[in-house]
């Protein structure tokens, strides 16, 4: 079954782009179809020129937390608390208003946790034993976001970290949609979160891929606040929309392409809003079978990677009108594959 | 309306202490231990230079030159305890490959090539960009899914320690709420320099062979290896004929909102995770016969985890042992929850509870059943299997006999 035995609604949703902090600046872009995108600094380029990428420079991390805890950050867990604490803001939910056991976090996590590794090593390699970091080692993990967010508002609900290509957050959300189906939790924390690192430019150009999966890469994170309907209209919460359906696919197989497309897209083929997310010919392909009257994408306007879907959805619920339709795509260039059915609330 | 159980139907691992599961369960069983000194990298500046490495292992025995330029070690380790599940399931071909979905629980990954990628390039020296190429736990799983052709969910969990226990949690589920008939789920992983590294660092390796609630014991023996399972739904399993060897009964995970390194001292966090693990069972605590520590030999874990068993079973603890198969097979990190589950589905079908090893004395603040001196006959066909991990992500399986049908205990 695609869809769930319970409505589940979206009550908030933030993000961190290169855009600026908060999904406004992102919906400005988007309304302007102005990219956010800027040039890769000149000594981080290592292959050629005319590249882009969507560093979050303007984030301060000591704008949402201590100085002191944030050096003991890693740049994902820092945008992970500070988004987390915007998603929590816009539900309407002060820390602790929830039991600490009925709500839960599921991120998706790109390349979190890299930078930790490669700077914990490179101490080794430059100076034996005497050039390793304890303080490094715990945030080489790539579900220290996840976790640093639970510690930092208390959830002890479920807390998962998924990797999946281009879309981890689409992974996450679909956990966290099914944790609160199966009545694990009331509310779920879900979206993704990815940095952008010189030395991942340095690794994509060694692989060919700054021209292809690599061009146009952004950081930052979006995170939507998930319950049960009845939970969100018993607090008193507003819905900005419902998730109605998700289903996903691994591989398109030769000569079956069209039986995994069928299973994967709904069976209603035109929305009034679409949003595409993620690299490859998987999203021309899905593309070219749906209709939409405007097309939401977020990649070319603050940069894509493995886990912007999390933004690209909480882009595509706040601008869901009520009543609205609404599609989100997902792929990635051998798969996976998420297509999500969102409906804009509609007014009692 | 009866609930969706989810059978066990295939088991394969490829690890350090064994290559194939005949040799995992005599390994579990008679507790022979693959502790051994390090050889894959240096660490003679390390006060640990022991884990449960694979042994001379020579990628050509079992892959072609390009694939083992194409795959990493922790990939190679995947496809091979794979397909040794997939073969004992005879699922090919009863389902739609869209029906057949792979979720895979990661750790460092390919992070073993990688690092020397990065070693080179800070000598100056030409790196070969190919050891880049499965740095991110996902490789793993894509690489599974095409090698065999399994269309449906793709996904990895990156919880550290408890990755593939949830890899296998969260694929029940798949199931279970239809959106899959058959999962291939467990998890890879491969020592690396930096989990030897970090985890010496952090001062919580032990010098010697780990030895799980003991006195005196200093941490963890890592390890290196894959195992999965394939799960389905048992009626549909059924009605193919296929062979229950297990049943994934429950599972919980839940976050302790505590630490990123240190476990939440009063083990209140583990307690909730193994008693909503049996809720989501269905089971009351006297069903359970002895528990599959996460059990790694740090001074902190395995008195956390001891009072958490305190809580769940009350009055009834001293009749559940609390076993660690650490000893035998390392903390294989991303790999340990399958790993683990695995060791304790063919210690219920053997009806025993396996030996916690290295037994150096008893620690009053570890005051249970450990089975430390011999593994135990158990009439009993239900277990817990514990993985807790960095940042509180703990996760608890509640697995089951092949012979709970028939009316095991």
């Amino acid at each position: 079954m695609d869809t769930f035995s319970c409505s589940i609604a979206i009550t908030g949703a933030s993000a961190i782009t290169v855009a600026g902090t908060g999904l406004e600046p992102l919906l400005a872009a988007l309304k302007e179809g102005r990219s956010c995108l800027q040039p890769v600094p000149e000594d981080m380029r290592a292959d050629g020129q005319g590249l882009l990428w969507g560093r979050a420079e303007q984030f301060k991390a000591a704008d949402f937390m201590p100085p002191l805890k944030a050096r003991k950050l890693d740049r994902c867990s820092q945008f992970a608390v500070a988004t987390t604490g915007q998603a929590l803001r816009e539900a309407g939910i002060d820390k602790g208003a929830i039991p600490a056991e009925r709500i839960g976090i599921a991120l998706g996590c790109g390349f979190g946790g890299i930078a930790n590794s490669a700077e914990f090593l490179t101490g080794y390699f430059k100076q034996g034993v005497a050039g390793l970091s304890p303080v490094l080692f715990p945030n080489t993990v790539a579900n220290a976001p996840a976790s640093n967010a639970s510690i930092e508002y208390g959830f002890k609900g479920p807390n998962i970290t998924f990797v999946q290509r281009f879309c981890s957050a689409e992974s996450a959300i679909l956990a966290a949609c099914r944790f609160i189906e199966e009545g694990r939790a009331d509310v779920m924390l879900a979206g993704g979160v990815d940095e952008l690192t010189s030395l991942m430019m340095k690794g994509f150009a060694a692989l060919g891929q700054v021209h292809s999966y690599a061009s146009g890469f952004g950081e930052g994170c979006g995170i939507l606040v998930l319950e049960r309907e009845e939970h969100a209209v018993a607090r008193g919460a507003a819905i900005k929309a419902r998730i109605g359906r998700i289903a996903t696919l691994g591989l398109l197989l030769p000569n079956a392409e069209q039986a995994g497309i069928d299973r994967l897209l709904p069976a209603q083929r035109s929305f009034d809003q679409v949003s595409f997310s993620g690299a490859g010919a998987g999203i021309d392909l899905l593309a070219g079978k749906i209709g939409a009257q405007t097309v939401l994408r977020t990649g070319q306007v603050v940069g894509q990677s493995l886990a912007m879907g999390g933004v690209a959805l909480g882009a595509l619920s706040r601008l869901l009108r009520p009543g609205q339709s609404g599609l989100h795509l997902a792929a990635s260039p051998e798969g996976p594959y998420f297509s999500f059915s969102l409906h804009g609330d509609t007014p009692a | 309306m009866t609930a969706t159980r989810i059978v066990i139907t295939g088991m394969g691992v490829f690890c350090g202490a064994a290559q194939s599961i005949p040799d995992f369960r005599t390994a579990v069983l008679q507790g022979k231990s693959g502790v051994g000194p390090v050889d894959l990298f240096d660490v003679a500046d390390f006060p640990s230079k022991i884990a449960v490495q694979v042994k001379g292992y020579d990628p050509a025995a079992h892959f072609t030159r390009r694939q083992v330029t194409r795959l990493s070690r922790t990939d190679q380790f995947a496809l091979l305890a794979a397909q040794e599940a997939l073969t004992m399931s005879g699922l090919a071909g009863c389902y739609d490959p869209y029906d057949i979905g792979v979720c895979v629980g990661g750790g460092a990954a390919g992070m073993f090539q990688a690092e020397q990628w990065l070693a080179a390039d800070l000598r100056g020296e030409r790196s070969r960009p190919a050891q880049l190429r499965g740095v991110l736990p996902d490789k793993t799983c894509t690489e599974l899914a095409l090698a065999y052709r399994l269309a449906g969910y793709q996904g990895s969990i990156t919880t550290a320690c408890s990755s593939s226990a949830s890899a296998i949690g969260w694929g029940a589920d798949l199931i279970r709420s239809g959106r899959q008939k058959a999962m291939l789920c467990g998890g890879a992983d491969s020592l690396a320099l930096l989990t030897f590294a970090g985890f010496n660092s952090l001062k919580v390796m032990d010098p010697e062979p780990c030895a799980p609630f003991s006195l005196g014991r200093q941490g963890i023996t890592l390890g290196e290896g894959a195992a999965f399972v394939v799960l389905e739904e048992e009626q549909a399993a059924r009605a193919r004929g296929a062979d229950i060897i297990g049943y994934l009964l429950g599972y919980a995970l839940v976050g302790e909102a505590h630490h990123m390194t240190a476990p939440e001292p009063s083990g209140e966090s583990a307690a909730r995770v193994m008693t909503a693990a049996l809720a989501a069972a269905g089971l009351d605590t006297g069903r359970v016969g002895w528990v599959n520590a996460h059990g790694t030999g740090t001074p902190a874990n395995d008195v956390v985890e001891s009072n958490a068993m305190k809580q769940v079973f009350g009055e009834r603890v001293q009749q559940v042992p609390l076993v660690s198969t650490k000893p035998i097979t390392g903390h294989c990190l991303g790999a340990a929850g399958s790993v683990e589950a695995v060791a304790t589905l063919l210690a219920l079908n053997a009806k025993t509870i396996p030996r916690t090893l290295h037994f150096r004395g008893r620690d009053p603040e570890c005051d249970l059943d450990y089975c430390h001196d011999a593994s135990k006959p158990s009439d009993c066909s239900i277990a817990l299997s514990n993985s807790f991990a960095f940042g509180g992500n703990i996760t608890s399986l509640a697995l089951a006999a092949a012979d709970l049908q028939q009316g095991g205990a």
